[in-house]
């Protein structure tokens, strides 16, 4: 007889999952499967549309990263217009961009990792939040965490006009330029935004790699994953956050392909599984080899962690001795080590830091000629950029008179699919043993093991109460014998 | 009147998801209903939450959200009313991106935020059917509610303020 542990939310905010961990007799796990709803319609919902208009919806998919969609959409409609975007345009959304991912990096550090690393992966749950991260390291910390948030928010406004469903980005460059007194304002954002970086960089050494239990949970616990990496990297390979090639690399270091946004489908193919709504992406080449690990799979992921393993540097001085320190602590590059992910977002954050430091000394920054009009209709396009939790992609095809004929997305999120289903039932495996009492603690753990992907199911939709409660259930015999519910 | 509280009216929700739009609606109507009124601003479309939520509340003395809920056997178009108080115990769960409503509160009061009590937080909140389509039109069935719907709700906002 199988007994099933479900981790299952009540409702939704940002969109939800649901873990299903199946046990033999023996109370040992048997599978797992990792469920979430995928929302509708949408490349339906385009069609029809005129091709401009799209990045101004699609930021409304996705209410965690509008900004990732915004600039794939925008460079996927350059595409239809021809690719006439003047540099000074994407110097601007690059730089836009940067300041969008500080404001993300720093909620997902602050208010969903540091809760397991400053508190306690087992720590009662009443205090394993952000409230309790503020009482541990002071209310002075929590005061500059939302005052490092609320300045990378300002410098999205100053950049883009607004900071959430963005109408900025338009085909052939921006709507707005900066001029000088707006690049003051953020040159004394950023000046405080890079010290920031340098203070998170130094709290995670202090409280996380100063736990030597920390440090082996990272390293020897079962979080860890012998599966490929990808991201995006310039021509130096280095990483980059908003244009380059993608590149794949193997967790043994060596490049499986290197490729353009428009040579997406060759290179990657989804698979589906009856059980679940979401697809799951996987090496084309390679053919679809199931849910394994090795050198020979075709499964991948794209993350922090992996957009760092695929790069052969950082693209600024101070990241790239944060990246050197970083794998020569966690033993070399590659590292598969997934929780190095909560490391690799902090070392990501002082590129993004020293890249917005390099464009306010950017004499062309404040021109005036960030857009050219397109005059012809290519008809098809194509937008890459790294989503702050995986590499994103948009294709979209017109007609002559510029209206959709279709749009395919690979979102940030879908890359990981396989390895968090392949992650989770690690964890639940290493951590549900037989004759052992399942915690709280436990469920936190193998929820650990999803989370460091900061997956996104959310597409701005929106319920109350506004949150992710988890409820778990043991099952046997047809009876619920064990019941955990938090939050309700 | 120029002594009332500051209040702030949020339709929160996504326009283009089919009835999870039906926060963002109410906040339109409302605001075209109710008309200028002293201290009372809206917020007709907020999408986000977490700690972006605190620079959209902070400096208010109450707040009116308006959003949309899926609760188990629930009828589309049947509302709720509660307030924050009734939040609280959320602040023990775990979000996957962000803090939630609740803790959000907690920590700009902490951290010296002026917020609306948890008593001033009025919350109403509109069963759904479909929060998974996109689409600029709500289900059929939640359109036919509504106008009963937005009137109750009305009715009940005046007599909040």
């Amino acid at each position: 007889m199988t007994r099933t542990i479900g981790i299952d939310p009540i409702t939704r905010l940002e969109g939800h999952g649901k873990i299903e961990i199946f046990l033999n007799d023996d109370g040992s796990v048997k599978d797992t499967y990792f469920q979430i709803p995928e929302l509708r319609g949408f490349e339906r919902f385009v069609v029809g549309r005129p091709i401009e208009e799209l990045p101004r919806i699609v930021t409304r998919i996705c209410g965690v990263c509008p900004a990732s969609h915004h600039m794939a959409s925008a460079k996927a409609v350059d595409g239809c217009f021809g690719n006439e975007a003047p540099v000074l345009a994407h110097k601007l959304r690059d730089m836009y961009y940067h300041a969008h991912y500080i404001h993300s990096h720093i909620a997902h550090f602050y208010a969903l990792a540091a809760p397991d690393f400053v508190v306690g992966p087992d720590a009662d749950p009443a205090i394993r939040n952000i409230l309790g991260v503020v009482a541990k390291v002071g209310l002075e910390i929590g005061g500059a965490v939302i005052k490092a948030r609320a300045q990378a928010q300002e410098i999205q406004q100053i950049l883009g006009g607004r900071f959430t469903h963005l109408v900025w980005c338009l085909p052939g460059g921006v709507a707005k330029g900066i001029d000088k007194d707006d690049l003051e304002k953020i040159k004394a954002m950023v000046a405080d935004l890079y010290e920031f970086t340098q203070f998170s960089l130094k709290l995670f050494k202090d409280v996380v790699l100063g736990n030597p239990a920390y440090v082996d949970l990272i390293l020897n616990g079962p979080y860890c994953l012998d599966v490929h990496n990808m991201g995006l990297v310039d021509e130096n390979n280095a990483v980059n956050f908003y244009d380059g090639k993608v590149r794949v690399v193997d967790y043994e270091g060596k490049e499986i392909c290197k490729y353009e946004a428009k040579d997406y489908a060759e290179h990657v193919a989804e698979h589906v599984e009856s059980w679940s709504y979401l697809k799951f992406p996987y090496l084309k080449k390679r053919g679809w080899k199931g849910f394994v690990e090795g050198i020979d799979s075709s499964i991948y992921m794209a993350t922090p962690l992996s957009r760092l393993n695929v790069a052969d540097r950082m693209a600024t001085p101070k990241a790239q001795e944060a990246f050197q320190e970083m794998f020569s602590t966690l033993g070399g590059k590659p590292c598969k080590a997934l929780m190095a992910a909560h490391w690799a977002r902090l070392v990501e954050m002082v590129q993004n830091a020293e890249m917005l430091q390099a464009y306010c000394g950017d004499p062309e920054i404040t021109g005036d000629g960030f857009r050219v009009v397109p005059k012809r209709i290519t008809g098809e396009g194509f937008g890459i950029v790294e989503a702050m939790r995986g590499t994103l992609t948009h294709h979209y095809t017109c007609d002559e008179n510029a209206i959709c004929t279709s749009a395919n997305l690979i979102v940030g999120t879908t890359n990981n699919n396989a390895p968090i289903h392949m992650v989770t039932k690690k964890a639940a495996a290493a951590f549900i043993q037989p004759g052992k009492e399942i915690t709280e603690g436990i469920l936190n753990m193998i929820e650990m093991a999803f989370r460091s992907f900061d997956p996104c199911y959310s597409c701005a939709t929106h319920s109350l109460p506004g949150q992710m409660p988890l409820e778990a259930r043991i099952w046997k015999n047809g009876e619920i014998v064990q019941h955990f519910k938090r939050g309700a | 009147m120029t002594g009332a509280p500051r209040t702030l009216v949020l339709g929160m929700g996504n326009p283009i998801l089919s009835d999870d739009a039906v926060g963002i609606r109410l906040a339109r109507d409302l605001k075209a209903r109710l008309g200028e009124l002293p201290n009372l601003f809206f917020c007709e479309e907020c999408s986000v939450g977490g700690l972006n939520l605190l620079d959209h509340i902070s400096g208010y003395d109450r707040l009116v959200v308006l959003d949309s809920i899926q609760t188990r056997g629930g009828e589309p178009g049947a509302w709720y009313y509660f307030d924050a108080t009734r939040l609280r115990d959320s602040q023990n769960v775990n979000n996957i991106h962000d803090v939630n409503f609740s803790t959000a509160l907690e920590l700009g009061r902490r951290l010296g935020h002026h917020l609306p009590d948890d008593s001033d937080i009025h919350i109403f909140a509109v069963e759904v059917e479909d929060n998974v389509t996109f689409s600029e039109t709500m289900t059929d069935v939640l359109e036919a509610r509504y106008p009963e719907c937005l009137e109750e709700i009305l009715q009940a906002v005046r007599e909040t303020l």
